[in-house]
């Protein structure tokens, strides 16, 4: 078992250094250039000064290898736009990306399965349909359309919850604060989430419970509880399991949309505002981040489906 | 012999039966239709243009010469539902067709074969959603502008690796299985043993997430379009109606509702419908 | 029972007397504004703290304004240029410089005294430093140098007669001290200031900036005015427009700037918000790709002009908040804005005629050939606020003359690489913001063309005189006659098509007291005005 971690994270050091070349070579065919240098109203000697500074007069090929070079040294560069070194805003994004996800995550996963339990228990009556129903409308409703309504209706009518941003501004940190402004978007990204979660609980427990190892377990004339709890559930969390890695990485793209409505500041809207600016350190930066967090998850994902499944194998 | 001729209709009655116990399944089916021919049909009987703009009836009410009212350049709302449906269908379906072909293709074989080839092609999945499907999606059409083509392909991409997990999943678990072996033993290839054994276990999935795949395209490129990066105006789109009614939400909300329920709409069709083959098409529903 | 006079009731008289006394002493020692007040403002992006690094723009104005002083400011009046950190100036006889004599006693916030050197350190250094690409360095070109000529005083040394220097020098120009900045080996990219804690002569400086939330500012102990009323002002950071409107409405933002006016129908009905309709110098246009041999002639030019309903397009896209545009030159310059040059009324039969005057006439199709050649004009339109709107409206007035224009949408840093970097369009939509000057010289002259900021290329030796003769002028009366000539000949020739000149939304909370009404950018140079009423 050993063996095949140490395995996969090799393979994940590979994975990352291929996803920084996609992105660096796909970012850079982006016609423009960095916002800072690149604007409306910059002359011809002043734009070029500027992307002299920045080294984006040499080829393609140079930069990235000069930024390979010094990003395995650990040192992401300096964001070209904000000024700000890449590793600190980053830092800075990521915890307020976290956050906002892995509240949304929680929610979602709790209430997925739960939901999930109840129409696979209730099937084809009405507790079933109803989730059914709310899954549906969760899956069809845009998300960036919902949490406009909702800032509205909560916010601005109704004055229960602020409209945006990770917590108030100039006060002493507070959890209480910090809820308040996390409500809503964790929210709308969970009810976003919410229906994937159900329906693949549902149609995996359905799926194990007619299954022959299950009909025997009632043949022997287990509680149907029993029944559900100690084999059907077990087995059917693989599919469960692989849909929730998906959904964490998922999360990082529902959070960009979510993001910009609330005013969030996290990884979502400075990967935005990065790729429209043409901020190519930054987008380096957080491609890679993204994407060693992907690795770690599917990691933990294929690790847990063994646990749970003995006849997946990992050799 | 009549007795072997006689075989195959006893289970296409049964197919009939078990269609017909959801009506749901076939409402939302219906609902699809419809919409598709009015989209089709609709702009051909419907007298408006929906990109003749007219400043003097911007932001008009539903009335008998616009249907839904006018947007902000007077631009008859119900055709540019009609316009934008066809466009927001055709990313829709030919996206998830994209992703699903793509992803059913890499997830069964790496599924299938397990080995060094799994290893290759899971990794190069790794790669694509290590990439968050949204980034990349930005990040592609960043780089090669928003023609139209360029969405759909970028949107399918977004979702393929997705589809190839979950099938790779799939296949895996059935691989080592004995019908498996069976198979194998009794001489079938693996391409045959690969679609004709192990590929119909997969179809209620493949068919669930297909169907979420619409639902997720016409999402996505209603997301897309709010950002800015979607389909591009003149050419109407839900999303990119969307992102035009925004700016309206506290002086005429309904701009937002018409192309968000339309959305809406057909995204509970699809998926309604593809539980309801996923309950008709499973075997072993009793 | 009789009543009590004499020694009684004149003391009962000089008690109330002095009670009176004591009464407005005590009123007039009691501010009427909230002594701790805040006030909240908004910007779309993390601004960086230093007028004059590349890429600091709109998200960083209003917040420099405040913390960094200029050697001049626009009056609240009537924007002329009026003493800041220089109480005086004058320009020389032969017109080839100008002396500024500085404000006496003013201390940067780190206690060091502010002076000529800043003033040098900040011209010759920074932006007359090619390499470092300063923002809006290249108004400045006509400056030769600045000389020190007394710890009090500066000389510009021009290259050429610039009469409007001291606009210029009031719009975004902030001074860098440089007892900080120069050991930097970049001044303009020391993370440290820009991002963090910039040393400032404003009346407020950096309490504290959270990068992606906000940045709060305190009152500057050792600035050089009166004190500043308010005790704190935050500047939240919020992208999204609708989000900014919805922290307005709820009161969690003082003030906004509208630039889209159909989010005003939530904002009417409020009655803790008053709506300001502002002007500054903004003018729309389309430009005609002067390279494109179909746009050379006039007609053509004026053609399309006329066939444009401005009103129309003003009263719906922009929802009756703008004034159709004469010239370069907007009304609020009372001084030489002219507005009886030739104006081009819509009228689409003219337009058509002026067009079968230079040769182009309707085809089968009703589309206008020349020598059996369609005329087919592409319209790259950069996605920003409601160009994309207005080029629709634009595209359909045209093909109403029989001209068929092709939009392309394009992503904003596209447009500007295809645009204004390789000049790779036929026609296009867009606007120019610039100070409050007659100076228009960087936006029309043969030396802004292709590489400057005369985006179409327009190249016209008597404009180019006319301008030098502008900005040689050494009173207002000589510059007044030579500005009007020059509105003349850009009205007649249009250069540019001149299309709107649109207002400036500025939503503000009733609580905001002292804040100049005239702009926006105009009031933020007057910060230490502000106060929070009771």
């Amino acid at each position: 078992m050993t063996a095949y971690i140490i395995r996969r994270l090799m393979q994940g050091v590979v994975v990352l250094f291929l996803i920084s070349a996609v992105t660096f070579f796909l970012i850079n065919l982006a016609p423009g250039g960095p916002s800072s240098a690149v604007s409306f109203q910059s002359t011809a000697a002043e734009r070029e000064a500027v992307l002299k500074q920045y080294g984006l007069d040499k080829p393609v090929m140079v930069r990235y290898v000069d930024w390979l070079s010094q990003a395995v040294r650990g040192n992401l560069g300096t964001s070209l736009n904000q000024g700000l070194p890449v590793a600190r805003l980053l830092a800075q994004r990521a915890g307020a990306t976290l956050e906002l996800g892995l509240t949304a995550l929680f929610l979602a996963t709790l209430g997925g399965v739960l939901l999930g339990i109840v129409a696979a228990g209730f099937r084809n009556r009405w507790p079933d349909h109803v989730v059914s129903a709310l899954s549906a409308l969760g899956m069809a409703i845009p998300g960036f359309w919902l949490g406009i309504v909702v800032i509205i209706v909560f916010a601005v009518h109704l004055g229960w919850l602020p409209t945006s941003g990770v917590f108030s501004v100039g006060k002493q940190f507070s959890l209480a604060d910090r809820l308040r402004h996390l409500a809503l978007p964790a929210g709308v990204l969970a009810f976003t989430l919410m229906p994937n979660i159900v329906r693949v609980t549902r149609s995996a427990l359905l799926e194990v419970t007619h299954s022959d190892y299950v009909r025997t377990a009632h043949a022997k004339g287990l509680l149907p509880r029993v029944v559900l709890l100690k084999h059907t559930f077990k087995n059917a969390l693989v599919p469960v399991l692989a849909i929730l890695g998906l959904v964490t990485t998922v999360l990082f793209s529902g959070s960009v949309v979510i993001e910009s409505v609330f005013g969030w500041a996290g990884l979502g809207r400075l990967a935005i505002e990065a790729a429209n600016g043409r901020d190519y350190p930054v987008i380096l930066g957080v491609t890679l981040l993204a994407g060693a967090f992907v690795v770690v998850v599917n990691l933990l994902v294929d690790l847990l489906y063994a646990a749970v499944d003995p006849r997946i194998r990992h050799g | 012999m009549a007795d072997v001729l006689a075989a195959p209709r006893p289970r296409r009655s049964r197919l009939v039966r078990r269609v017909a116990r959801h009506p749901i399944g076939i409402a939302a089916a219906a609902v699809i239709v419809v919409l598709l021919v009015m989209v089709t049909l609709g702009p051909v009987l419907y007298g408006q243009s929906p990109e003749t703009a007219n400043p003097a009836e911007s932001l008009a009410s539903p009335g008998a010469q616009h249907w839904l009212g006018t947007d902000e350049l007077g631009r008859d709302v119900f055709a540019r539902i009609l316009a934008g449906g066809r466009v927001s269908l055709a990313v829709g379906l030919l996206s998830m067709l994209v992703g699903l072909t793509l992803g059913t293709l890499v997830g069964g074989l790496s599924g299938y074969f397990g080995g060094r080839t799994e290893m290759l092609l899971m990794r190069t999945v790794d790669v694509f959603m290590a990439i968050p499907a949204f980034f990349l999606i930005l990040v592609i059409i960043t780089a090669f502008g928003n023609h139209p083509a360029t969405v759909i392909v970028t949107v399918g991409l977004g979702f393929w690796a997705q589809m190839a997990r979950v099938v790779h999943a799939e296949f895996s678990k059935y691989r080592n299985a004995e019908f498996v072996e069976a198979t194998h033993a009794l001489g079938a290839s693996h391409p045959r043993t690969m679609t004709l054994h192990i590929l119909p276990q997969v179809v209620p999935q493949a068919i669930v997430l297909a169907t979420l795949g619409v639902g997720w395209s016409i999402l996505s490129e209603a997301a897309l379009s709010y950002l800015g990066l979607g389909i591009q105006p003149p050419l109407a789109s839900w999303g990119s109606m969307l992102q035009n009614a925004q700016a309206y939400l506290w002086a005429k909300p309904m701009l937002a509702i018409y192309p968000g329920l339309f959305i809406a709409l057909t995204v509970l069709a699809f998926n309604t419908l593809g539980n309801a083959l996923r309950d008709v098409l499973d075997p072993r529903d009793v | 029972m009789p009543r009590k006079t004499g020694p009684h009731l004149t003391t009962r008289l000089l008690a109330l007397l002095a009670a009176l006394a004591i009464f407005t002493i005590a009123t007039a020692q009691t501010p009427n504004y909230d002594p701790n007040g805040s006030l909240t403002f908004v910007t779309n992006a993390d601004p960086t703290l230093n007028p004059w690094t590349p890429g600091a723009v709109i998200e960083s104005n209003l917040v420099n304004t405040i913390l960094f002083d200029q050697l001049t400011r626009y009056s609240t009046k009537d924007l002329t240029p009026s003493p800041d950190l220089a109480t005086s100036w004058e320009a020389a006889p032969d017109a080839l410089s100008w002396t500024f004599h500085l404000r006496q006693g003013v201390k940067w916030s780190d206690g060091k005294p502010f002076g000529a050197a800043d003033v040098a350190f900040t011209f010759n250094k920074v932006i007359l430093n090619k390499a470092l690409g300063a923002n809006n360095s290249s108004v400045f070109s006509p400056v030769d140098h600045v000389e020190v000529v007394d710890p009090n005083t500066v000389r510009f040394v021009l290259k050429s007669p610039f009469s409007s220097l001291p606009y210029y020098l009031a719009y975004f120009a902030g001074m860098l001290p440089a007892h900080v900045l120069e050991s930097a080996p970049n001044p303009l990219q020391v993370a440290s200031f820009n991002k963090s804690n910039p040393v400032v002569t404003g009346p407020f400086k950096v309490a504290e900036f959270v990068p992606g939330s906000y940045v709060r500012l305190e009152p500057n102990p050792d600035y050089w005015g009166q004190a500043p009323k308010v005790k704190t002002i935050v500047f939240k950071v919020v992208a999204d427009p609708n989000t900014q409107l919805a922290q307005l409405l709820a009161g969690d933002v003082d003030m906004v700037t509208v630039t889209n006016p159909t989010l005003l129908a939530g904002v009417e009905r409020n009655p803790n918000l008053e709506v300001l309709r502002q002007s500054q110098n903004i003018w729309y246009w389309v430009a005609l790709n002067q390279s494109d041999p179909r746009f050379t002639d006039v007609r053509v030019r004026q053609a399309l002009l006329t066939a444009i309903d401005r009103q129309a397009i003003i009263d719906s896209v922009l929802k009756g908040y703008g004034t159709v545009a004469t010239g370069p030159i907007a009304p609020l310059q009372k001084a030489f804005y002219d507005g009886s040059v030739p104006s081009y009324p819509y009228d689409p039969a003219r337009a058509k005629q002026l067009m079968a005057d230079a040769g182009w006439t309707p085809g089968p199709d009703g589309i206008l050939q020349k020598d059996g050649k369609k005329l087919t004009i592409t319209v790259p339109t950069g996605q920003f606020g409601y160009l994309v709107n207005a080029t629709l409206l634009v595209q359909q007035y045209w093909k109403a003359i029989g001209v068929d224009a092709k939009l392309n949408v394009m992503e904003w840093n596209a447009y500007i690489q295809d645009v204004v970097v390789k000049r790779n369009y036929q026609a296009t939509l867009a606007w120019w913001s610039t100070p409050p000057t007659p100076d228009i010289t960087p936006y029309f002259s043969t030396a802004a063309a292709e590489k400057g900021n005369n985006i179409p290329n327009y190249k016209n030796a008597e404009l180019d005189a006319l301008m030098a003769k502008a900005r040689a002028a050494t009173n207002v009366d000589d510059e007044v006659t030579v500005v009007k000539a020059i509105e003349a000949n850009v009205a007649q020739n249009l250069p540019y098509l001149f299309l709107w000149y649109p207002d400036i939304i500025t939503v503000l909370n009733k609580k905001v007291g002292g804040m100049a009404t005239i702009n926006t950018p105009t009031a933020f140079q007057y910060s230490a005005d502000w106060y929070v009423k009771r």
